[in-house]
């Protein structure tokens, strides 16, 4: 019987505050991505005006190929825009170094992807552990209690030193959910959550981020399939050829 | 981190297993290849024990004639020694410096201690003359060893009074045979003798006092007598001739053939040296080869990892930061095959094996190290290189 989600452990501070609620976290102005090889240019994103609010849980729908994934991999600093600027926290990140833009992604970010992207070799909290290695300061012991405690979170304890091989789908992606949690970032960046997984396990993992969204009032962008998911986060926005059309 | 890599590597230890065993196996034929050089090095930094320059070798033949060979041998020696240009002349064994022959025998006791094998020499009295030895104990043989009866004098190199008698003083101590029917009172000791060649050990030897001129006349008619003759220095072509020439006017026809120790270390070295190279170029082209395979590893890892790196920078790595743990890991992984290698290597100086000196193996297991280390270095440098300018959006949207 799968561990029931617990609170005891909710990410609590102070940007939960009201009056910090309605502050732009992350804003996207004048944001075009052009791919380009010797013959062929495709345009991926089209003079995209994006704001997504603090503690806001926001669903991005639209068709395969019309630059969902490129607007997420721009939101999570994966990528570099062709051109326009990116604004994390109110502060512009378009000119930031590789290692400012990790120290962003480390601090501010957490990722979960439709595929989980669990490295294989190591165990559930070591994946966990990830984000915080790259920490600076942080020691091993406290790296240790924040993955425990990002795991109890997803009702994952118990199985701290299986092999993401050893989990179904649906506790693989509660895995790469408490790995996203384990670094308390301000912005979680959900690319098909539940793609790869059946409705039930699908319906868990969304009531997972809606607990955590509720509880610890992270901001939340969700690429999605799915109309049902996305009619129950706070805002849809839709995409069309790399246009956003609503 | 390191905890991190290290859990890494043995998680994956089924895949490491074939890499930390090609390190292995390089490791330790660098580690033989090492020693061979370090062993070479070694000796070539060693005194020879002698002076070659200006020494010329002639070899005698007599052909068919053994009529008055003794009288023939000491007249010819006496006419060379009193030629102008010539300072001292010695008569020895085929085995003489740089020559291709070698004489040895592990027949020497003291107090129930078998000598390990040692080079033996006959010589006559005005070797040191020629080879100009160097003597830190005792004599070299003289006339005073004519009344010799019971115990044989004989000189010995400091190896071989270190091998056989310690720190014990070695002047007079008295070596026998298996049986105890010879025996050999030391007489004196020269500091080392190595007439093999520049980079031939320095074994134990010993020296025996003979009449070669003597000898000569009973050995095989085949057989030449071999003469050592000390010249001065710039002397040439027309003394050659000169000697040659009082040979044969001596002799009635013997033929004579003069070389250099200098022209005979020349070719002994080559000789010498061939192996060494064949041995260099085989181990160069294994170098390349685990490089290459090293390289091809790396970089086959890094394809099959991409969707891993996308994600720890998408976790806060940096670039740099992905590069340096590529490299981390291949040191970690050769750390490992070096260990192993280590153990193993460092058996041969515990057993002693080939009787080398235990140094040598120690530098040459550092050796070895240090070049597999820089190896892998430079072979995961680029691989890395290549990992820490992946795009993790790119690798991300791969997998």
């Amino acid at each position: 019987m799968e561990p029931t989600l617990t609170t005891s452990h909710a990410l609590t501070d102070s940007r939960a505050t009201t009056s910090l609620k309605n502050t732009p976290m992350i804003k996207l102005s004048e944001i075009e991505k052009v791919y380009q090889t010797d013959t062929i240019e495709t345009v991926a994103l089209n003079r995209v005006n994006l704001t997504i609010n603090r503690g806001e849980f926001v669903s991005i729908m639209g068709p395969s190929g019309c630059g969902k994934s490129t607007l997420l991999s721009l939101m999570g600093l994966l990528d570099e825009p062709t051109s326009g600027t990116i604004e994390i926290d109110g502060r512009p990140v378009t000119s930031y170094s590789d290692k400012e833009l990790a120290k962003v992604r480390n601090h501010k970010i957490g990722f979960i992807f439709q595929s989980f992207h669990l490295i294989n070799d190591l165990s559930v909290l070591d994946n966990v552990e990830l984000p915080l290695l790259y920490r600076a300061g942080m020691g091993g012991k406290e790296r240790r209690q924040r993955a425990l405690a990002a795991l109890e979170k997803v009702g994952l304890s118990a199985r701290t030193k299986h092999f993401p091989s050893q989990l179904s789908g649906g506790q693989r992606q509660r895995v790469a959910i408490a790995r996203a949690l384990a670094g308390a970032p301000e912005i979680i960046l959900a690319d098909e959550p539940t793609g790869n997984l059946d409705s039930v396990m699908g319906e868990e993992i969304m009531e997972l981020l809606l607990t955590l969204h509720r509880e610890a009032n992270t901001t939340i962008v969700m690429v999605t399939h799915d109309e049902s998911m996305a009619l129950k986060t706070e805002r849809v926005i839709r995409f069309f050829d790399g246009s956003q059309v609503s | 981190m390191i905890r991190h890599l290290f859990t890494l590597i043995w998680n994956r230890k089924r895949s490491n297993f074939l890499l930390i065993s090609e390190i292995l196996l390089s490791f330790f034929v660098l580690f033989v290849v090492s020693s061979l050089l370090v062993s070479s090095y070694y000796n070539y930094r060693q005194p020879t024990g002698f002076a070659y320059d200006n020494v010329w070798e002639i070899n005698v033949s007599p052909g068919q004639d053994t009529a008055n060979r003794k009288e023939m041998v000491q007249l010819m020696m006496q006419q060379l020694r009193a030629t102008p240009g010539v300072v001292a002349v010695t008569i020895t064994g085929s085995n003489t410096p740089f020559a291709f022959s070698t004489m040895n025998s592990n027949q020497y006791m003291y107090k129930g201690k078998q000598a390990p094998m040692t080079d033996w020499y006959r010589v006559d009295d005005d070797m040191p003359k020629v080879l100009k030895f160097n003597l830190t104990h005792g004599r070299w043989f003289d006339r005073r060893d004519d009344a010799a009866t019971n115990n044989e004098p004989v000189v010995i190199n400091q190896k071989m009074a270190s091998e056989m008698f310690g720190q014990e003083a070695p002047l007079g101590k008295v070596l026998t045979d298996r049986e105890s029917k010879a025996k050999w009172q030391v007489v004196g000791v020269v500091d080392a003798y190595r007439p093999g060649s520049a980079f031939a050990a320095n074994d134990p030897a010993i020296f025996f006092r003979d009449d070669l001129s003597e000898a000569a006349t009973k050995v095989d008619p085949n057989e030449r007598p071999i003469l050592l003759v000390r010249v001065q220095p710039g002397s040439g072509a027309v003394l050659e001739q000169q000697l040659v020439k009082k040979i044969q006017n001596v002799t009635k026809g013997w033929h004579a053939i003069v070389n250099t120790l200098e022209e005979n270390r020349h070719d002994k070295m080559k000789v010498v040296l061939t192996p060494l190279v064949a041995l260099g170029v085989v181990s160069l082209f294994l170098i390349i080869n685990v490089a290459l395979g090293l390289f091809g590893v790396l970089w086959y890892n890094i394809n099959q990892r991409k969707a891993e790196i996308g994600l720890r920078r998408a976790l806060g790595a940096t670039g740099s930061g992905i590069g340096t743990q590529f490299l981390g890991e291949m040191l970690v992984v050769t750390t490992l095959g070096v260990l192993a290698g280590v153990v193993l290597a460092a058996q041969f100086p515990l057993l002693g094996v080939f009787g080398l000196e235990p140094t040598v193996y120690i530098l040459a297991i550092i050796l070895a190290a240090v070049l597999i280390f820089v190896l892998t270095a430079i072979c995961a440098f680029q691989p890395s290189r290549i990992a820490a300018g992946i795009q993790p959006a790119v690798s991300l949207r791969e997998e």
